[in-house]
């Protein structure tokens, strides 16, 4: 199921790289019936990517550590408390669109690569913690009361059963997270970090149509093949789809 | 009883200790801190023990007076302190040039969460529908009224706003509209794809493929499409499209709005459970009697839900419409951003999120009321 779901995915994500390359972009606009003007060159469009994925990847990082952590303090008997309190914080995040946290971590922060970072983690966080928490929370009492009486520890029942048993909401939260994260990082371009956005942004500025394409083309592309590795890394280490 | 000490004390610490307000020569400067004792005077002490007296009712039990009396004297001393803070710093701001600014500082941010979070307590302790929608109305109308009769006039917010009235109207206006639009794009495409039967896989995969793409990218790509739409079909422009503006914007905000939409109406034609629809057949009724005899009734609660996310997601996305050149309360956040004008920031962002929230908030009591079964 998840290998062959994976594959149209990554075919898409491999057309819009493509899409992105500068002798293929300038020839669309130019059907497009606009006058080309110069593109981005393979060297900068890679520069720019490779700054993308290192904000992307730092980011992803670090919401994979705190979602899962505070995951799973979150359905210990002793965090059970906090569970109002991330489901509050996680419905507050939704109210607050990514381009508002970059602005205001802007603020805070300064141009460039940190506030973007901010946002990226902040509005990341929040579908991995809730994914984790509620598929830990969804793990039947009867796989848990069984691990106990065979004489598990606590760690080895969250290790053995629990982790296992809501690995599928897991992932989910992650791809969400990482779609979240390259779309973040774009739009962090306005905050002066230099990504794929860059190119957008600059060219809806003064009316540059080529470089606004590639940069559009590859930011899509980048969220295609970030998904698709996700789904194959599931794969490959068995985690199957959740029935939706 | 550790809970509320420890918040007690988190409010002093924030009170005595963060900056409440911050003052600059004018508003590019890095400003010099004020804090609690400095800018609120002997009202500090008032506001702290109202505070105090508030959390340590709600830590003595459930009871319903003493919610009520704690949220009397939460709301006491959250007036109290924005009453304060305002009149704190017209003092600061009498004799100035009028390019110097008082900006909020960390300190009122984080007493407002401190005082959003008692007050949210005491609501649910007191256990009457409506209380929170009416608290935070009140709230807010006092906060209006507050604004109206000049209270805050020397914060620099008020300030920003005071000079951008104008824009801040017709941005609202724009960012309405152009949530509207996407919705009201959407809706009918929804509808449409809906009623192809056989292709609901494939119309499963493109609408969630257009989730992973990116907002900033979809919109570049859709300015550059627009104008080679134009350019093949110049009569469009008589009907006021235009590459950048409104169009490309609505089309792009309607595209994420397909997802919620789609799974939306999906489950809510699949609501009803198959006995009800065997039994309506038996009694004859015809497939468009059991759409909206049977289907839609039962399906309310999830097509509200649906609306209520896209309606949240439209209200965000609408944001990246001054990208394109289409306005929106993301220009006044834009222009913030280019000028490094916090307040200019947050004048576009609060509104915003207060936009989100409302429709959040009220969408999702209406799907709750649907799903009690009592018409709403």
């Amino acid at each position: 199921m998840s290998a062959r779901s994976l594959i149209p995915v990554a075919a898409t994500g491999l057309g819009l790289a493509a899409l992105s390359h500068p002798a293929v972009a300038s020839r669309i606009v130019g059907a497009l019936g606009e006058a080309p003007r110069r593109a981005l060159d393979v060297d900068r469009l890679l520069a720019l990517t490779l700054q993308h994925l290192v904000l992307v990847g730092t980011g992803l990082a670090l919401v994979a550590i705190l979602g899962l952590g505070l995951g799973i303090l979150a359905t210990r008997a002793r965090g059970a408390a906090l569970r109002p309190a991330i489901d509050a914080l996680a419905a507050g995040a939704q109210a607050v669109p990514p381009v508002v946290v970059v602005a205001l971590a802007l603020s805070v922060l300064g141009f460039g690569g940190p506030p973007t970072l901010l946002a990226l983690v902040a509005y990341g966080v929040m579908p991995l913690l809730r994914g984790t928490a509620g598929a830990l929370a969804a793990v039947p009492r009867e796989a848990i009361a069984a691990a106990e009486a065979m004489g598990m520890t606590r760690r080895q029942i969250l290790t053995r059963v629990e982790l296992p048993l809501a690995a599928p909401e897991i992932v989910e939260g992650l791809r969400t997270a990482l779609v979240l994260a390259v779309a973040t990082a774009a739009v962090g371009a306005l905050a002066g970090a230099s990504t794929l956005g860059t190119p957008i942004v600059a060219g809806l500025q003064n009316q540059n149509t080529v470089p606004m394409l590639q940069g559009a083309t590859a930011t899509a592309a980048l969220a295609f093949l970030g998904d698709a590795a996700l789904l194959g890394l599931a794969a490959l280490v068995g985690i199957s789809r959740p029935r939706t | 009883m550790i809970t509320a000490l420890a918040g007690v004390a988190a409010l002093a610490a924030v009170l005595l200790g963060a900056p409440l307000l911050v003052i600059a020569a004018n508003r590019l400067v890095p400003g010099v801190p004020a804090t609690g004792w400095a800018v609120l005077g002997p009202a500090l002490p008032a506001i702290l023990a109202c505070a105090a007296l508030a959390a340590g009712l709600l830590a003595t039990g459930p009871g319903r007076g003493v919610g009520i009396a704690a949220l009397l004297l939460a709301l006491a001393a959250a007036c109290l302190l924005a009453g304060s803070i305002g009149s704190g710093a017209d003092a600061r701001m009498a004799g100035q040039p009028p390019a110097a600014r008082a900006g909020l500082g960390a300190g009122a941010w984080l007493a407002a969460l401190w005082f959003t979070a008692a007050i949210g307590l005491a609501v649910r302790r007191v256990r009457c529908p409506g209380l929170g929608p009416a608290v935070a109305g009140l709230l807010g109308l006092g906060l209006a009224l507050g604004v109206r009769a000049g209270a805050f006039d020397a914060l620099s917010l008020a300030v920003e706003y005071a000079a951008r009235r104008e824009t801040v109207h017709t941005a609202l206006t724009e960012h309405l509209g152009l949530a509207g639009g996407g919705l009201g794009l959407a809706i009918p495409a929804v509808i449409a794809l809906s009623l192809w039967r056989r292709g609901q896989d494939l119309v499963g995969l493109v609408v969630g493929g257009i989730q992973v793409v990116p907002a900033v990218a979809l919109l570049g790509a859709l300015v550059a499409l627009t104008g080679g739409l134009l350019r093949l079909a110049p009569a469009l422009r008589d009907l006021g499209v235009s590459a950048l503006g409104p169009a490309p914007a609505m089309a792009g905000i309607a595209a994420y709005l397909m997802l919620p939409l789609w799974r939306g109406l999906a489950a809510a034609l699949r609501a009803p459970a198959p006995d009800s629809l065997d039994a309506a057949r038996g009694l004859g009724l015809t497939r468009a009697q059991i759409l909206w005899r049977l289907r839609l009734p039962l399906g309310a609660p999830q097509l509200v839900g649906a609306l209520r996310v896209a309606t949240v997601q439209a209200l965000g996305l609408a944001t990246l419409g001054a990208l394109v050149g289409a306005g929106g309360l993301g220009r006044i956040v834009f222009d913030g951003m280019a000028q490094f004008a916090p307040d200019l920031i947050l004048l576009g962002a609060i509104p915003i999120v207060a936009l989100s929230v409302a429709a959040e908030r009220v969408l999702s009591a209406l799907e709750a009321r649907m799903r009690a079964g009592i018409p709403a």
